[in-house]
C-alpha cells in the first residue's frame, strides 16, 4: 500500500512540484534568454553578493531557470533577470514522499523493510497468477455476492494490471539490491562501471584570464555537438566547470554528459552519453523502467494506473480476507447450535 | 596565586586544544544508505578561525563555509550545487566525528562522520 500510494504520487512529482510551486516555476516564452553572466550579475546582487554555486536551465522554454546559492535556489525569468522567489534547502512534502517511498521516512529498518518488501510482492503476484490459472476468470459478475463481487474484481484487475506490476516490483527489487546486484550484472555483460579520466587542473596562472560560465557552455557545446546544457557548476564549487548536457539520441542516458573544464577552459574530462557501458544501460534501463521515465508520459500514465491496480488489489484482498473469516466464523456458530 | 593558576588554566587549554590544520580523511554513511561516501579536508586554522575545503576527494573540493570553533567542536557547510552538508563535529587528538545534515532543495538527511587526520 505504502509503496503503490507513495509511488502514485510521485509518478509526476515535477509536475506536481511545478504544480505547488507555480509562481517560480513558469514564466512567458520569449526569444532569447540572457547569458548566465548577466543572470548570476542579478541574482547575486538581489542576494547580498552571494558567490554562485550552480545553474538549472530548463528544458522548456516556459519553464524558468534556477540559481543555487549557498543560502538556497533562487528562481529566475531567464529573458528578463527578474527573480522569482526563492526556496530554501529542506525536506517538502514531495521529497517526504519520495523518502517514505525509499526508506519509510528515513532510518536503515525502514530501507530493509520496503527492500523486501518488494520481494513479498514479486512472490504475492506470481502466487495470484498461480490462483488465477484454472479458472481464468476476467471481469465482473454484478449479480454475485459482495465475496464474488471482491473476488472478481481482485482477479480482474489482477490479471490486466499483472504485467506493469511484475516489471514494477522486479525492476523495485532491482533497485532495493542494486548494490548486491550490480556486480552480477557487469559480469553478466561482461563490462565495467564507466570511468572517466580526468587530466590535472592547471594552477593558476599570474595573468590567466578566467573564463566565464557562458564560455564554458559554449566549450562544452563544442564537444559534446547537438547537446543542450541543463547544468553549470561555478569552479569555486568543486574546483572546476561542470557542465551538464542532455542529448537526443542518447536513450535512457540521454542526460549523461559531462564536461569538467578548469577556470582557464582548459578540458580536465569529458563524459558523453555513448560511452556508458552495457551493465551501466541495464542498471539505467531497469531505474527508467520502474520511475515510466523509459518513452515519456505514456510509460508514467502506465505505471501510476499500475500502481493504483495495486492498492486496488491489496483492498479486494482484504476484503476477500474479512468475508472469508465472517463465513468461517458463520459456520462454527451454525454447526455449534446445531450441536 | 590566581595569576599562576590563570597562566596554567592557559597553558593547560592551549595544550588540549587540538590544531585542525591539515588534511582530514574519512567517510560517512547517510541514514539507511547501504554505503560509505569518502570524505577529504583541507583544514587551516588561526586561532578560532577556520577555513580550507572538503569534498570527495583531493580534485573536488568545495569551499567551507560558516566555520564555527568553539572548544572541541567544530562546526561548517558545504554547498556542492544541489546539496548543502552541515557538519557538526567533535575533535579528539586525531579524530573529527560527529554528525551530518544534508539538505537539498525537496529532500534532508542524516549521517554520522569519522575522519581522521592524515597529516
Amino acid at each position: 500500500m505504502i509503496l503503490a500510494g507513495t509511488g502514485s504520487i510521485i509518478e509526476f512529482e515535477p509536475e506536481l512540484d511545478r504544480a505547488f510551486h507555480a509562481r517560480l516555476s513558469y514564466v512567458r516564452a520569449e526569444k532569447d534568454p540572457l547569458s548566465l553572466a548577466e543572470i548570476g550579475d542579478a541574482v547575486s546582487r538581489k542576494f547580498g553578493g552571494e558567490p554562485i554555486v550552480a545553474y538549472f536551465l530548463s528544458a522548456k522554454p516556459d519553464l524558468s531557470w534556477q540559481v543555487a546559492l549557498p543560502s538556497g535556489i533562487a528562481y529566475v525569468n531567464q529573458y528578463t533577470g527578474e527573480i522569482l522567489g526563492e526556496r530554501s534547502r529542506g525536506e517538502t512534502f514531495l521529497g517526504f514522499v519520495r523518502d517514505v517511498h525509499m526508506r519509510l521516512g528515513g532510518g536503515e529498518l525502514g530501507g530493509g523493510v520496503l527492500k523486501w518488501s518488494t520481494v513479498a510482492m514479486l512472490f504475492s503476484l506470481a502466487s495470484g497468477l498461480y490462483l488465477w490459472w484454472p479458472k481464468k476468470q476476467i471481469g465482473i459478475r454484478w449479480m454475485s455476492r459482495r465475496r464474488g463481487l471482491w473476488a472478481d474484481l481482485h482477479n480482474s484487475v489482477g490479471v490486466v494490471s499483472f504485467l506493469p506490476l511484475i516489471l514494477l516490483a522486479a525492476t523495485g527489487v532491482m533497485l532495493g539490491f542494486e548494490r548486491q546486484l550490480a556486480p552480477v550484472i557487469y559480469r553478466a555483460t561482461s563490462s565495467r562501471p564507466v570511468t572517466v579520466t580526468r587530466s590535472p587542473v592547471a594552477v593558476p596562472q599570474a595573468g590567466a584570464l578566467a573564463i566565464t560560465p557562458d564560455q564554458a557552455v559554449a566549450i562544452a557545446r563544442n564537444l559534446v555537438p547537438d547537446a543542450t546544457p541543463y547544468r553549470v557548476q561555478m569552479p569555486k564549487y568543486g574546483g572546476v566547470y561542470q557542465v551538464a548536457l542532455s542529448d537526443s539520441h542518447g536513450g535512457v542516458a540521454d542526460d549523461r554528459n559531462d564536461v569538467a573544464l578548469d577556470p582557464y577552459g582548459n578540458v580536465v574530462s569529458v563524459m558523453k552519453s555513448n560511452a556508458l557501458t552495457r551493465g551501466d544501460r541495464v542498471l539505467m534501463v531497469n531505474e527508467a523502467i520502474h520511475t515510466g521515465s523509459m518513452w515519456g508520459v505514456p510509460t508514467r500514465v502506465v505505471a501510476l494506473l499500475a500502481t493504483i491496480a495495486a492498492i486496488m488489489q491489496v483492498l479486494s484482498g482484504l476484503a476477500m480476507w474479512m468475508y472469508r473469516r465472517k463465513i468461517v466464523a458463520g459456520s462454527v456458530v451454525s454447526l455449534e447450535a446445531t450441536s | 596565586m590566581r595569576k599562576k593558576i590563570a597562566i596554567l588554566l592557559l597553558f593547560v587549554s592551549t595544550a588540549v586544544a587540538a590544531d585542525l590544520s591539515g588534511k582530514w580523511s574519512g567517510t560517512f554513511r547517510a541514514a539507511g544508505a547501504d554505503h560509505d561516501v569518502p570524505q577529504l579536508f583541507i583544514l587551516k586554522q588561526d586561532g578560532s578561525k577556520l577555513s580550507g575545503s572538503g569534498g570527495p576527494d583531493a580534485s573536488e573540493q568545495y569551499p567551507i563555509e560558516n566555520p564555527r570553533v568553539d572548544d572541541d567542536k567544530v562546526a561548517f557547510e558545504i554547498t556542492t550545487g544541489e546539496w548543502k552538508f552541515r557538519y557538526h563535529l567533535k575533535v579528539s587528538g586525531p579524530h573529527l566525528t560527529g554528525d551530518l545534515e544534508l539538505t537539498s532543495a525537496d529532500s534532508r538527511r542524516t549521517a554520522k562522520v569519522a575522519l581522521n587526520k592524515v597529516n
